[in-house]
C-alpha cells in the first residue's frame, strides 16, 4: 500500500502540466460564480494558467517516463502534442473573448472551464498507453465538445448541432469501446505495448482483427472527422459559434490524431524496433489499407463537396475533412518520416486553420452572414482582414511561401520514399490539392475581384485587439513558410514514441 | 480459435433453456386463482392513483444529475473511511482535495440557481366586468 502511494506521489510530480490545467479550471469556475458577467479577467486567468502549464510541459521535453502504473507516458511525441493543444487553446480563449456570438447571458464565462477541460482530455489522449485510459480521455474531450457545440443555448441551430454531434458521437464511441473490448479479449491486455507483443508473435492469427480495427477506427475517425464518420462536421461547423468550430477543427482533431498515431504505431506497427526508419509493420494485419481508404475518401469527398458550398463555415468544414485526408497519409506511411510529416502538418494546420476561422469570425460578426455571396467586394471595405483571409486560404491550399506548403511538401516526401510503393497515392494527394485551389480561390476572388454591390460602401474597421490576434496568426503562417527549419527540426525530434528504438 | 467460442455457445444455450423451462413449468403447474386485489397494480400497499404513464417534470433530471455527484462521493468515501487509520495523513489530504472539488461543483450549482424549484405562477381568475346584476338584499 505504502509503495503504491509513493508511486502515485512520484507520478504526480510528473503530472504538473495537467494539474496546472485542473487548478486553473477550478479557479475559473470560482471566478465565474463571483463575476457573473462576460469579463476578460476570466480569460486572462485561463491564458495565464495555460502558459504556466506550457512551462511545465517544456520541463518534460526530451524525457521518457511511465506514469501512474503504466497508464500514461511522457515522451517527445506527447510533449509536442501538449504544446499544440495549449497554443491552440490560448488562441481559442482569445477568440471567445473577442467573439460577438457569445451573448452575455448566465453562461458567459463558462467557456474557459470547458476549454480547459478539453485541453486536459486532449493531453491525456496524447499520452495514454492503456486502452481504458484512452477511452476515458477521449470521452472527457468529447463530452466537453458536445457542451461547447450547443454553447449558445437560445440559438436553435446551435442546439441542433449539439444534438447531432452527441448522437453521432455516442454511437461511434460505443462502437470503438466494443472494438477495444474485443481486442482485449484477443490479447488479454489493455496495455498497447503488451498488445503489440502479442500481435507480433508467430502463433497469432485471427481474421477478426480487421473487424476490431474497423471498430476502433470508427471512434477515432469520428474525432478527426474522416469520411465515413464525417456527417456531423458541416452541420456542427455551421450551427455552432465560430470559436467553438475553430476549437473542434484544430484542437479536438489534433487530439484525435495524437491518439490514432500512438495507437496504430505502437499496437499494430512496431514491436519496439525501427529498421531503416520503418517500424516493424505486422504483416498479417493490413491496417494500412483501412487508413488508405479513409484518407482517399476524405480527400475526394471533402474537396469535391466543398466546391458547391455557399456558406463560409460549411466550406471550412468540408475543407477540414479534406485536410484530415491529407494528414492521414502521414499516418499511412508508418515510418518516422511519415509521423514527422504528420506532426509538421498539424503544426502548420494550427496557424492557418485558426487564422481562417478567426478571419471568418470577424467578418461574420460584422456582416451577420456567412454566405460567400455576401462577402462580395469585402476587400474594398476592410482590406486588412481580407488580405489575411487570402493568406490563410493560400496556406490551406498549399501555395509555396506559406506554412501549408511545408506541411504538404513533407507529406509528399514521406509518400515518395523508395520502397514505400505509394507514388500513386502522392499523385492522388496532389491532384486533390489542385481541386482544393478552386474553392479556396473562389473566396479570394469574391473578396478581391468583385466590386461591392452598393455604390458608396463604407469601410469596416475592427478594433486594435482583433488586428493583433490576426497578426499573431498571420505572421507565423508566412514566417514558418519561409524559415521552416525550427518547426521541421522540432517535429523530427518529436516523432519518438516511448520505448520504440 | 472458434472452438473456444463453442463453450460459450453451449453455456448460452443452457442459460436460455434453464430460464425457459423454469418459466413454462411454472406456467403449467402453478394454480390459478385470480382475484381483484391480485390483478390490481401494486403501489407500496397504497391505492393506485391515475395512470402509469406520467410525464415527469424536466427539473427532476437536473436534480438526478446533481445527485450523482454525491452518489459517487459516497462510493469513494466509504472504502476510504474503512481503512482510514492505516492510510494516514496523505490519504486524508487526498480525500480533502477530492471533496473540495466536489463541493465546489455543488456551490457552483447553487450559485447558478439550478436547484431553485421555481413553481409556475398560478393564474387566479379575476372579475373584469360584471355580467349579471347581483341583488344585494
Amino acid at each position: 500500500m505504502q509503495q503504491q502511494f509513493s508511486e502515485i506521489l512520484v507520478s504526480l510530480n510528473q503530472f504538473l502540466p495537467e494539474l496546472t490545467v485542473i487548478m486553473t479550471l477550478l479557479v475559473c469556475l470560482i471566478l465565474e460564480i463571483i463575476i457573473r458577467k462576460k469579463s476578460s479577467v476570466v480569460s486572462a486567468v485561463a491564458i495565464a494558467g495555460l502558459l504556466i502549464s506550457a512551462y511545465f510541459v517544456y520541463l518534460q521535453a526530451g524525457r521518457q517516463e511511465l506514469l501512474f502504473s503504466k497508464m500514461l507516458v511522457i515522451d517527445p511525441y506527447s510533449v509536442y502534442f501538449k504544446f499544440l493543444f495549449i497554443l491552440s487553446s490560448v488562441f481559442i480563449v482569445l477568440f471567445f473573448d473577442l467573439s460577438k456570438e457569445i451573448d452575455s447571458s448566465t453562461h458567459s464565462n463558462e467557456y474557459t472551464v470547458l476549454i480547459l477541460s478539453l485541453v486536459l482530455g486532449a493531453s491525456l489522449m496524447s499520452s495514454s498507453i492503456n486502452m481504458l485510459m484512452m477511452y476515458l480521455s477521449l470521452e472527457l474531450a468529447s463530452l466537453t465538445s458536445y457542451i461547447l457545440a450547443g454553447y449558445t443555448k437560445k440559438e436553435k441551430r446551435s442546439s441542433e448541432a449539439a444534438i447531432k454531434y452527441i448522437v453521432y458521437g455516442a454511437a461511434s464511441s460505443g462502437i470503438m469501446l466494443y472494438g477495444m473490448t474485443l481486442l482485449y479479449g484477443f490479447t488479454g491486455s489493455m496495455n498497447i505495448y503488451d498488445i503489440s507483443l502479442f500481435l507480433s508473435s508467430e502463433s497469432f492469427s485471427n481474421p477478426f482483427i480487421i473487424v476490431v480495427i474497423l471498430m476502433i477506427v470508427a471512434g477515432m475517425g469520428y474525432k478527426i472527422s474522416s469520411v465515413p464518420f464525417h456527417f456531423w462536421t458541416p452541420d456542427v461547423y455551421e450551427g455552432s459559434p465560430t470559436p467553438v468550430t475553430a476549437f473542434l477543427a484544430v484542437t479536438s482533431s489534433a487530439a484525435g490524431f495524437a491518439l490514432m498515431g500512438r495507437f496504430f504505431i505502437t499496437a499494430f506497427a512496431s514491436s519496439f524496433t525501427i529498421v531503416g526508419g520503418y517500424y516493424q509493420v505486422i504483416q498479417s494485419i493490413n491496417w494500412q489499407e483501412i487508413i488508405m481508404v479513409l484518407s482517399i475518401a476524405s480527400m475526394i469527398i471533402g474537396n469535391f463537396v466543398a466546391i458547391w458550398q455557399k456558406s463560409m463555415r460549411r466550406l471550412l468544414g468540408y475543407s477540414s475533412i479534406a485536410q484530415t485526408g491529407y494528414m492521414l497519409a502521414g499516418l499511412l506511411v508508418a515510418n518516422q518520416l511519415g509521423i514527422t510529416a504528420l506532426l509538421i502538418y498539424l503544426g502548420a494546420y494550427l496557424f492557418m486553420n485558426l487564422g481562417a476561422f478567426f478571419a471568418t469570425m470577424m467578418i461574420v460578426n460584422r456582416i451577420n452572414s456567412d454566405n460567400i455571396e455576401d462577402m462580395k467586394g469585402l476587400a474594398y471595405r476592410s482590406p486588412v482582414v481580407c488580405t489575411a483571409m487570402a493568406l490563410f486560404m493560400l496556406a490551406l491550399a498549399g501555395i509555396p511561401a506559406t506554412v501549408g506548403f511545408i506541411g504538404k511538401f513533407y507529406l509528399v516526401v514521406a509518400l515518395l520514399q523508395p520502397g514505400s510503393g505509394l507514388i500513386w497515392f502522392a499523385i492522388v494527394l496532389m491532384l486533390n490539392s489542385v481541386v482544393s485551389l478552386f474553392f479556396y480561390f473562389k473566396v479570394v476572388k469574391k473578396m478581391f475581384l468583385e466590386k461591392p454591390e452598393e455604390e458608396n460602401y463604407s469601410r469596416i474597421d475592427f478594433g486594435f485587439s482583433y488586428n493583433i490576434v490576426l497578426i499573431l496568426l498571420a505572421v507565423p503562417t508566412v514566417l514558418f513558410g519561409l524559415y521552416f527549419t525550427p518547426i521541421v527540426k522540432w517535429a523530427e525530434a518529436s516523432a519518438v514514441f516511448f520505448g520504440i528504438k | 480459435m472458434f472452438a473456444d467460442y463453442g463453450q460459450i455457445l453451449v453455456f448460452m444455450l443452457f442459460a436460455i433453456a434453464f430460464v425457459a423451462i423454469a418459466f413454462f413449468v411454472a406456467l403449467f403447474l402453478a394454480p390459478k386463482k385470480p382475484s381483484y386485489s391480485k390483478e390490481s397494480t401494486y403501489e407500496c400497499g397504497e391505492d393506485t392513483e391515475g395512470e402509469t404513464w406520467v410525464r415527469f417534470n424536466v427539473r427532476y433530471y437536473v436534480v438526478a444529475l446533481i445527485f450523482i455527484i454525491f452518489d459517487v462521493e459516497v462510493v469513494f468515501l466509504f472504502p476510504w473511511a474503512v481503512v482510514f487509520k492505516e492510510l494516514g495523513l496523505f490519504a486524508f489530504v487526498e480525500m480533502a482535495v477530492f471533496l473540495i472539488i466536489l463541493i465546489l461543483g455543488f456551490v457552483y450549482v447553487l450559485a447558478k440557481g439550478d436547484l431553485q424549484w421555481d413553481k409556475p405562477q398560478p393564474v387566479i381568475p379575476e372579475l373584469k366586468r360584471q355580467i349579471f346584476k347581483v341583488d344585494s338584499n
